[in-house]
């Protein structure tokens, strides 16, 4: 049948499906009113916060200290069914202006409108819901001073943008959301950083195109946390007439039991038209960035608690193994950089004087493919905490 | 459909929190829910009209808030280490009572909410998944 409008019999149902979401918004915004027994709202709730103070002592220079993240966590409750969380980060202690110093971040600050268990709806600064870390990023959550290189250099963490969605629960521990957002910037790829510098970061972000990112996640069974999450965009705005398809795939797993914790997770990423945006961006700047056509990375991790159940004190001791290629294959007629293509072990402890404060040290031995290029050693010592 | 506790009128329930050991040895049921950055588990419990249940609230990692919306419940779950919180919950009506954290967490503290689902033995007219 040739649709002549927009408006045949497949659109009523998706037409009733979105007056009933207006409804329930609707609704979400006059129940307080309807409820006028409940006088807590609205309720701004304390600041909270991480903090993440790091000792680095790299094998091939000199150590550093640095207050990489101060963040502060705002949020508040219009009514019980919305509310607005924001999450406000200074890296790096000290931002200047026009220097490769800190940055201040604006990582969260959306309104929540829950609807229902299964679907409620959200809107503005978004973390994209990929990997165990993007979301999950407070450094007592984890082992190791610094996050794992794949949720830095395959997944770029911490991945926020600009977009609206929904998310929910269906039945006993399977989660989703889903987001729509705005895409990478595929003029700021590069071969070691892959994706990450071209995130937009909610800063005017052009929305020529949408990106699409959704994750599901089983939390129903005590200890164990299984995930699989996706991103897909097109990433070419910046150059008119050249599409970028973006997309990434990972899955991930967590699983604790008595004083054991394993975790686990896989990224894959994949660029569309890799040849054509070097050559573009070789004319446009005189250099061609030897983008990856796919970037690819892992790692598995196992802690052991030493004391557990007693005292509010913990210690973990931890390893981890990672591989992380940002040039894992190239488009034709691109040659990999094998100085990118790494891996790493990282061995380390975390001390819990209190379940929210976190002392972190590690040694990372991280080795590459390049028979010229050495990848640096070093030694981590860290202290977080959250409030 | 919105079917949280403030839509069921003249709720008539017992909700008690107390120490562990504090809680007399009786028949009820006992329902242990974890709390962690960011889900309970389980996240969603069934049980019957007048049935007093024990819910025993521990954290595995941070303080949590524990609250039954409607229910008359909200109280804080120490942080990991410390004693279980345990509260007592005896709903007099059908329906679902939504569960959430009320202490920020983190990055995901909305996701963290759950679901008490009240069926009526009588009828088995309860709400169901």
């Amino acid at each position: 049948m040739t649709q002549k409008n927009g408006f045949d019999g497949r659109g009523v149902p998706c037409l009733r499906s979105l007056c009933a979401v207006l409804a329930q918004l609707a609704f979400a915004g006059t129940l307080s009113a309807q409820t006028p027994a409940d006088s807590s709202y609205p309720a701004t709730g304390p600041v909270s916060g991480y903090m993440d103070f790091h000792f680095n002592q790299p094998s091939d220079a000199d150590g550093s200290l640095d207050f990489h993240r101060f963040v502060l966590i705002f949020s508040h409750s219009f009514t019980p069914r919305i509310r607005f969380v924001a999450e406000l980060e200074i890296e790096h202690a000290i931002v200047e202006g026009l220097e490769e110093k800190g940055a201040v971040e604006l990582e969260q600050a959306y309104v929540d409108f829950l609807l229902a268990r299964r679907v409620n709806l959200r809107a503005g600064m978004l973390l994209v819901p990929i990997g165990i870390i993007n979301e999950r990023h407070e450094p007592p959550v984890f082992n190791g001073v610094e996050r794992p290189f794949v949720d830095t250099l395959i997944i770029p963490s911490t991945w926020f943008e600009a977009g609206a969605g929904v998310h929910g629960e269906l039945g006993t521990g399977l989660r989703y959301r889903a987001y729509v957002m705005a895409p990478l910037d595929a003029t700021k790829f590069s071969a070691d950083q892959g994706i990450r510098e071209g995130r937009q970061e909610g800063a005017e972000s052009n929305v020529r195109h949408a990106a699409f990112t959704g994750r599901a996640e089983y939390v129903g069974i005590q200890g164990l946390t299984l995930g699989a999450s996706a991103w897909s965009g097109q990433s070419s705005f910046s150059i008119r007439r050249l599409d970028v398809p973006v997309r990434l795939g990972e899955v991930d797993a967590r699983y604790k039991r008595d004083r054991v914790e394993l975790r686990g997770e896989f990224a894959n990423v994949t660029i569309g038209e890799a040849g054509a945006l070097n050559d573009a961006l070789r004319l446009l700047t005189g250099v061609s960035p030897n983008v990856a056509r796919e970037l690819r990375g892992f790692y598995g991790e196992a802690a052991y608690r030493v004391w557990s159940d007693g005292p509010a004190r913990d210690l973990v001791g931890f390893v981890r193994y990672e591989n992380f290629d940002t040039q894992f294959r190239m488009p034709a007629g691109f040659l990999p950089v094998r100085q990118f293509d790494r891996d790493a072990w990282v061995v380390g402890a975390t001390y819990y004087p209190d379940p929210d404060v976190a002392v972190k040290v590690d040694y990372v031995v991280q080795r590459n493919q390049s028979a010229i290029v050495k990848s640096p050693n070093s030694f981590n010592v860290g202290l977080g905490w959250w409030f | 459909m919105i079917n949280n506790g403030p839509r069921i009128p003249a709720l008539v329930f017992l909700a008690l929190a107390l120490a562990t050991g504090a809680v007399s040895a009786q028949s009820r049921r006992v329902i242990r829910i974890t709390a962690e950055r960011f889900s309970f588990t389980p996240s969603q419990v069934v049980i019957e009209t007048g049935e007093e249940v024990e819910l025993r609230l521990k954290s595995d990692d941070t303080a949590h808030g524990f609250r039954i919306v409607g229910g008359g419940v909200s109280v804080t779950i120490p942080k990991r280490g410390h004693q279980e919180l345990s509260v007592l919950f005896r709903p007099a009506m059908a329906g679902r009572y939504s569960f959430e954290c009320t202490r920020m967490c983190g990055a995901g503290h909305n996701f963290m909410r759950g679901v008490l689902i009240v069926r009526d033995p009588r009828t088995d007219a309860a709400a169901r998944p």
